[in-house]
């Protein structure tokens, strides 16, 4: 008879004290269990006993902080009594200033809420849009009015209009500018027909020293010396904002100051009071050495109706000359070749008039900040398009918000759109000045 | 456990959680503010939920151990563990921003990563690997028996060959556990090639079923050598054969069992310790993220 595997003859074989044996998964389990936990805990005392905390550490620091890599109490304050060891204001303040963002703020937030560290190699400034939304999202001040808006919630969305654009006011330099002709093919210009370009008239300060098609190295005297609210940031060094635009380097070889046509030099660029005296004494030099234009002959044109014919010459002292031709040198300027432009102010018994100020605005943001220089990509036309229409002074060239948001907005592959990227909390102006007597052996010393 | 309609529930609570975190955390994150996330009310509300669905997942395991206790079914746990331990993984990963960590926070991804990983891994095991072995194995055993019933087994084949090669053997197979030997008479030299067949092929099978190369290791050689068996020795010996066969292919059903064992229970070697470092590791950071 085969052999069978009935129910009861397996049944008979089974071992009832099987469950009382360790088997071995079972037991490799149990093992593994308890090591794996163990060993945690034994890599956790390891740094805990060389009193390393890097291992609690959410990530690197950020470049500026490196060197502190390895010293965390430089930024994190065990407080006597409480567990807690986050980083203090006041370790933040003995490095850097951190003015104040506002007189009539109501809070002030803490460092390490808008700079959150331990993020790898990132700019501590690019803050997060709650660190400026969480007042600018419902504004409050402390005193009663609020000269901002109050809503802001992120630059995409109801951000408002750039202020310069939304009040309306239009530009307040009092140079007579007419865009739209400046911009015309086929202008005369000093050697012949010229198109003039944004870049003939409009550099940053540190692209100055570069030859300017229209300028005229000579007459270096007149730079803008009433810009309105001139600006720390604008400085010679700098290419994010646009130079003031001077006679010397776009103007002076088209529109020359010629005052006399018996004198080759041209005024000078400045003051009336500058350019009086200029004017009295190159006419007394002129006069010097040519005594024969003493004798002065009759202009028949200038013969007025129902009056004696005059002599058919008048023979003038020097002074006279001098005065005579003075005046009329100066009603050429102030009546013509410096009014194309400026702005003058005849007052009542003074003989030279006071020429306005220009005004002319660097920044038309001052709570924002730009970067000429990086935004190079793109043609000055395509942002300023109301350059090429423009005729009058008064009008306002800043491209609006729209034209920004046309780049700068959220997605992947966008530019940057967050607050920090035109706004500052911190005055830089106020930044604290960084000085130390470390030696570099000396600071590697202690960082390690 | 399978993972079959009784998932129902589950599978669209975790999916309706899953799909509210996400939308949660796109509204935070869009526009993208390069803010750290675990820190923050929503990071903080990631972590704890997820470092939660963790603590509950790995419960499953003290439940087990005290299955007295009423706490709900087996089953239902079980159903928890996997898709609140699934969730975990992309509740934790919000909680990080997407962010790999550094020292503690990345050895806690790590973990995760392999913990969810071999959890899914299991589970597809869990799921297949039952109804293969009720195909597979018919002569399925309790596995922790296994190791005792080769030894019955082998004793059982030495005993078969001992009653058919004993000189003018005529035995009665009582005693013999699992089989009946017919009354038989055979010479001596009638029964080497069996006796051959069980020192050389048979035996050293029965003592190392595992070992690699060996020809009754796989069925269709076995049924080979056994048929080849059969014309060498007597009929009154085929009996005897058959029952030696049989007992080959229980030993080849038990190493497939074992093998099939393993695979079922093995990732667990990683799973569970693991699970334990990652609670543990999870517990610390939770207190030193909140310390610094």
């Amino acid at each position: 008879m085969p052999r069978t595997r009935t129910t009861k003859k397996l049944a008979q074989r089974i071992d009832l004290n099987y469950f009382k044996r360790q088997h071995p998964l079972r037991h490799w389990r149990f093992l593994l269990s308890v090591a794996c936990p163990a060993l945690s805990l034994v890599w956790l005392a390891w740094y805990g006993i060389r009193s390393d905390r890097r291992v609690y550490s959410a990530g690197r620091l950020s470049s500026a902080h490196a060197v502190l890599t390895k010293q965390c109490a430089a930024c994190h304050v065990t407080q006597a009594g409480f567990f807690s060891e986050k980083v203090a204001d006041q370790k933040c303040q003995s490095c850097h200033n951190g003015s104040i963002h506002h007189a009539t703020q109501v809070f002030t937030p803490a460092c390490a809420s808008c700079h959150t560290d331990h993020r790898g190699s990132i700019r501590l400034a690019a803050t997060n849009d709650s660190s400026c939304t969480q007042c600018h999202a419902n504004l409050t001040a402390r005193s009663s009015s609020v000269n901002f808006v109050r809503n802001i919630d992120s630059f995409e969305g109801d951000h408002p209009e750039f202020a310069a654009l939304r009040m309306g006011r239009g530009d307040p330099g009092t140079i007579q500018l007419n865009h739209f002709r400046h911009l015309q093919p086929n202008l005369l210009g000093p050697n012949g027909r010229v198109q003039l370009v944004c870049t003939d008239c409009h550099r940053p300060a540190a692209d100055a020293n570069n030859a300017w098609p229209y300028g005229d190295p000579q007459n270096q005297i007149g730079g803008a010396k009433d810009v309105s609210k001139p600006d720390a940031l604008i400085s010679a060094s700098s290419r994010a904002y646009m130079a003031p635009a001077t006679y010397a380097h776009a103007c002076a070889a088209c529109h020359s100051l010629q005052f006399d046509k018996r004198i080759a030099d041209a005024a000078p660029h400045d003051t009336p009071e500058v350019i009086h005296p200029f004017i009295v004494t190159k006419l007394q030099a002129y006069i010097a050495t040519h005594p024969a234009d003493l004798r002065v002959p009759r202009d028949p044109s200038r013969d007025l109706p129902e009056r004696s014919i005059p002599a058919d010459y008048r023979l003038l002292t020097p002074a006279q000359w001098v005065a005579e031709r003075t005046a009329d040198a100066e009603q050429l300027l102030w009546r013509k070749t410096c009014k194309q432009c400026h702005a003058l102010v005849f007052a009542e018994g003074v003989a030279l008039p006071k020429i306005a100020p220009s005004n002319i605005t660097t920044r038309y943001m001052p709570h924002a900040k730009f970067d000429h220089s990086q935004h190079g990509l793109v043609a000055c036309e395509s942002c300023h398009a109301a350059a090429l229409t423009s005729q009058q002074s008064s009008d306002l060239l800043l491209p609006g918000i729209a034209t920004c948001r046309s780049c700068h907005h959220s997605g992947a592959e966008t530019a940057e759109s967050r607050c920090f990227e035109c706004h500052t909390y911190h005055d830089p102006a106020e930044r604290k000045p960084s000085h130390s007597d470390l030696s570099v052996s000396e600071l590697v010393s202690k960082t390690q | 456990m399978r993972i079959d309609r009784t998932h129902k529930n589950w599978t669209v609570a975790s999916l309706l959680i899953f799909g509210a975190s996400m939308l949660l955390y796109g509204i935070y994150r869009v526009p993208p503010s390069g803010a750290p996330m675990g820190g923050t009310a929503l990071g903080l509300m990631f972590g704890t939920v997820g470092f939660a669905f963790m603590i509950f997942a790995a419960l499953l395991g003290a439940r087990k151990r005290v299955p007295v206790w009423r706490v709900g079914r087996a089953q239902t746990w079980m159903r928890g563990h996997l898709w609140l331990g699934l969730l975990s993984l992309p509740l934790l990963v919000f909680h990080s921003g997407f962010r790999y960590g550094h020292g503690l926070t990345a050895v806690l991804m790590t973990l995760l990563i392999f913990v969810v990983a071999s959890g899914v891994f299991g589970a597809g095991l869990q799921h297949y690997m039952p109804r293969v072995m009720t195909r597979e194995v018919t002569m399925e055993t309790i596995y922790e028996e296994i190791e005792h019933v080769r030894a019955q087994l082998r004793e059982e084949a030495e005993e078969l060959v001992a009653q058919a090669t004993a000189e003018k053997a005529t035995a009665a197979a009582a005693g013999v556990a699992g089989s009946t030997v017919a009354s038989f008479s055979v010479r001596e030299d009638e029964a080497i090639p069996l006796r051959n067949f069980f020192e050389q092929e048979l035996k050293p099978f029965l003592e190392s079923p595992g070992a690699r190369g060996h020809a009754l290791a796989d069925q269709a050689q076995s049924r080979s050598a056994f048929a080849q068996l059969r014309t060498l020795v007597p009929p009154a010996l085929h009996t005897t054969l058959e029952d030696l066969e049989s007992i080959c292919e229980e030993e080849r059903q038990l190493t497939l069992q074992t093998r099939l064992h393993l695979w079922l229970h093995g990732w667990l070697l990683l799973h569970i310790p693991l699970s334990l470092a990652l609670i543990l590791l999870g517990a610390v950071h939770a207190v030193m993220a909140l310390r610094y």
